[in-house]
């Protein structure tokens, strides 16, 4: 049934929504910002862009619609035809062909323009290319106007036909106008199909389900038929006559006996005979109807003569169409099949006559097929045979009686012989049970586990095996031939230790000297000093502040140092210490304290210092010495500060104690600092109930 | 009761030792100690860690085909008790054990002799090599007076002036270091 489902195809706008839907989409999915100012190629591949965009478009849009409608020539005939009888064959595939035509078009006007487009030498001419394009390409569609709305009713009216699959197992009923077709379709379905007092209330094909001998079964139910020649019949008839020409159904032929739908009995057997080529191999069934109304031994001898003569010709074609009737349904086809639809007399039987038919026909045909054998090829049903062959009899050969050990049935002859089952044998062990009995009871006596060990030797029974030795398991050396083996180890080994000493080892090194070795200890140490400096450094990642050579804080940096060090390393140093003391300035004085005349600074006296050019005033001296920061003016109000001199005082101190860390190049508040703004300790993680300045 | 292998280390485990560890696919992991145990449960290979057994076989510092290795190994048959067999077997494990000793000895002392040896050279490799760090190097002029120049030519003389001294700074080792280089390793 999905096979035949047109439901599915979509809806088919109209030629101006049509345009209306694609070009938007076109303003909608492309670029629409362009300038005078880009690239002609770009300007030009965006134009392209639009005409190749919007000619796709169309070509989907069409090739769906193409798609969804179903194809005359491929489908069931039956589907066939009944599109010729309602929407007209060559209407349709006039309007399909159409669209195909136009969707060519748009490709071709698109190619076109596109090459045009290529030699576009402004945004203007491009831009009119365009508009040119599209234009066109919406011309071509508002001519298929027409088309699309025929397409659209199609649809419409395709989406609503009752949903039959040609090929499954039908019922199809059938008859003059008011005869009581769809009352047996609502008797035998549960389809509700509208049944009134006159003629054609049942205007198309109506479909109903039902169940019969498990599986499942559809009834159609079509308009009436009028004794007329096909040309003149209408298109609520031809659908009729196309089911009935098509569908391969059991048909039943409803004739209404009691003539209250307006027909003589003639009439209606004139009528089957003229459509009776339609139901040529085909199970057919003649049913009376309306037997509540009117009886058939009523009727007159014409009428029922009439009547037999249908059965007969019904039979007939049953027979074309495989149906071997038997002796007894031939008797029961003698009499006419009589039923009520008010009443519901007879119709269970009409209905299952009619698909015990169809179905004996379908089986018939299926028989004659070729692919029958694909299926019996398949089959094989299995006789299982008895073993022996003999269909259960007993079989010496084949005997397979229970085993018994032979000491069981000695045991079993000496207890039958001898003494009876109630004395036990004088020899007969004692049980575990008595044992414990015997021995103290139960929790007092422990069983004897090993009692039963089948050994070589019972006396072993006791050991008591060690089960490791020195780290090694006893039982994975438990070998029965381990005496071998180790003597071929043995052997083995006593080659080795013998090639080992014919080897030898060499020890022909020439070992380090004491002395040798004595140096070899000191570059050790020299050198893990270095590495551990090296890496006190790179630990702290070379972060120290480089402190000029000349300030030597630590005042390592001296002769004395160097002499040392480099005596160590075996440097004459007699030299550099000399140049050094000569060029240091021992005794140097400074400059303030010399007498005005000027005097020797050291024994040399080869340096001698000028006095001043200019003279200093000595009421001057003291502002000359004083450093500017140093303001004779009150301070203000308010910074807690007595006086100028107790201002003074404090700047001095503070000098003094920046002094020592100037000096060092000490970090103080006066340096660029850059505080961590946000600490990752206080601010990651989860925040407990508590302070919120703590994670 | 048998002894077991420690899975990480392969020691023994003796009875009343170590943990069992049985994962989901019924693989049977025995430790000796909670440090073997931790480390699996790191995830580490044994193989990669130094102090195991499989890591030593790997470096070949252990015996590792062994026709001693041969003689015991675990036998899923299950053997009835024979005292004459379980006479024979411990005398036979106790000379086994001796063989093994004496071929565990004769690789360590092969695998010494050659250790002593590359060590040796290392060390008087070292001592050529970075002597410079606790003596200067000889100022003695011998370098010097062996480049004593033959060609007549002073053109020719320079350039293999040059020369020479370009070969020196190749192979000596540098000669003067910075005077603050001195100073820093001085600290």
């Amino acid at each position: 049934m999905p096979l035949y489902n047109f439901k599915t195809i979509k809806v088919v706008p109209t030629g101006k929504d049509f345009i209306d839907i694609v070009l938007s989409r076109t303003q909608r999915q492309t670029p629409t910002v362009v300038h005078n100012g880009w690239a002609i190629t770009r300007i030009r591949s965006f134009y392209m862009r639009k005409v190749k965009y919007t000619q796709s478009n169309w070509h989907d849009k069409l090739s769906q619609i193409l798609d969804d409608f179903p194809k005359v020539d491929d489908i069931h005939p039956f589907y066939a035809d009944l599109l010729n009888v309602l929407y007209d064959k060559d209407h349709f595939k006039l309007a399909l062909g159409q669209l195909n035509m136009a969707r060519n078009l748009i490709g071709k006007v698109a190619q076109d323009y596109v090459r045009l487009l290529k030699y576009g030498d402004s945004l203007y001419r491009c831009k009119q290319l365009k508009r040119a394009a599209l234009g066109r390409m919406c011309t071509i569609m508002k001519k298929q106007t027409a088309s699309l709305a025929y397409l659209e009713q199609v649809r419409q009216h395709m989406s609503r036909l009752p949903s039959i699959d040609p090929n499954t197992r039908t019922l199809l009923v059938c008859g003059y106008p008011n005869v009581g077709k769809s009352s047996f379709m609502n008797k035998i379905t549960r389809a509700d199909v509208d049944v009134q007092p006159y003629a054609f209330t049942t205007k198309s094909l109506f479909i109903g389900h039902m169940d019969y001998k498990y599986l499942r079964w559809q009834v159609i139910d079509t308009p009436g038929i009028l004794d007329r020649p096909l040309e003149e019949r209408n298109t609520i008839e031809m659908q009729s006559v196309t089911a009935l020409a098509h569908l391969r159904a059991a048909v039943l032929y409803i004739v209404d006996i009691s003539e209250q739908c307006g027909y003589t009995i003639a009439q209606q057997a004139a009528l089957f005979h003229s459509i009776k080529p339609l139901f040529a191999s085909k199970p057919l069934l003649v049913v009376a109807n309306k037997t509540d109304a009117a009886s058939i031994e009523a009727l007159s001898p014409e009428d029922q003569a009439i009547l037999r003569e249908l059965v007969v010709e019904a039979a007939k074609t049953s027979a074309g169409a495989g149906v071997v009737l038997d002796a007894d349904a031939l008797a029961r086809e003698a009499n006419l099949l009589k039923m009520s639809t008010l009443t519901e007399e007879g119709v269970m039987d009409v209905k299952q006559l009619a698909c015990d038919r169809l179905l004996a026909s379908r089986v018939e045909m299926k028989l004659q097929g070729k692919r029958v054998k694909d299926i019996t090829n398949r089959i094989h049903v299995s006789q299982p045979q008895s073993r022996d062959g003999s269909g259960g009899k007993a079989d010496p050969k084949s005997a397979r009686p229970a085993c018994i050990p032979t000491s069981v049935l000695a045991k079993r002859a000496a207890a039958t012989s001898g003494a009876g089952p109630s004395q036990p044998a004088a020899d007969a062990e004692e049980t575990e049970l008595q044992l414990q009995e015997r021995l103290g009871g139960a929790g007092v006596y422990s069983a004897d586990m090993r009692k039963r060990w089948q050994l070589s030797n019972p006396g072993w029974k006791y050991d008591i095996a060690p089960e490791i030795i020195e780290g090694h398991n006893i039982a994975d050396f438990i070998d029965p031939d381990i005496e071998a083996k180790l003597a071929d180890l043995e052997a083995e080994e006593d080659a080795l230790a013998a090639a080992a000493a014919a080897e030898g080892i060499d020890m022909d090194l020439d070992d380090l000297t004491p002395e040798e070795m004595e140096l070899l200890g000191q570059i050790k140490n020299r050198k893990r000093v270095l590495v551990a400096s090296h890496r006190r450094r790179k630990s702290a990642a070379n972060n120290h502040s480089v402190m000029p050579r000349g300030r030597d804080v630590d005042r390592i940096i001296n002769t004395d140092q160097m002499k040392k060090s480099l005596d160590w390393m075996g440097y004459n140093t007699d030299k550099a210490v000399a140049r050094v003391r000569s060029q240091s300035r021992t005794g140097r004085k400074r400059m303030r304290s010399e007498g005005p005349a000027g005097m020797d600074v050291d024994g040399a006296g080869d340096v001698v210092m000028e006095p001043p050019q200019k003279r200093i005033h000595s009421s001057k001296s003291r502002s000359m010495s004083r450093g500017r920061a140093l303001s004779t003016s009150e301070p203000g109000a308010g910074k807690g500060i007595r006086d100028a001199s107790q201002r003074n005082k404090a700047i001095k101190i503070s000098d003094k104690a920046m002094r020592k860390r100037g000096k060092q190049a000490r970090r103080g508040e006066g340096d660029r600092h850059i505080p961590d703004l946000k600490p990752k300790h206080l601010l990651t993680g989860k925040r407990g109930k508590g302070k919120t300045d703590r994670r | 009761m048998r002894l077991e292998k420690c899975w990480f280390c392969s020691s023994t485990v003796y009875p009343g030792h170590g943990i069992t560890f049985v994962r989901n696919d019924a693989t049977i992991f025995k430790f000796c100690r909670s440090k073997c145990h931790k480390n699996f449960k790191m995830k580490r290979n044994p193989r990669k860690v130094k102090w195991t057994k499989a890591s030593r076989k790997l470096a070949g510092k252990e015996l590792v085909k062994d026709a001693t290795f041969d003689m015991e190994r675990r036998r899923n048959r299950p053997e009835k008790y024979d005292r004459e067999v379980m006479h024979k077997t411990v005398k036979a494990m106790q000379k086994i054990d001796e063989i093994r000793q004496k071929r565990a000895d004769r690789l360590w002392e092969k695998r010494m002799a050659n250790a002593k040896q590359q060590q040796t050279a290392a060390d008087k490799r070292q001592l050529e090599r970075e002597i410079h760090l606790i003596k200067a190097p000889s100022m003695e002029p011998e370098a010097v007076s062996e480049q004593e120049p033959m060609q007549e030519e002073k053109v020719v003389q320079q350039q293999d002036e040059k020369l020479a001294q370009k070969q020196k700074k190749k192979l000596r080792i540098p000669v003067e270091r910075p005077r603050q280089k001195l100073q820093r390793m001085q600290e």
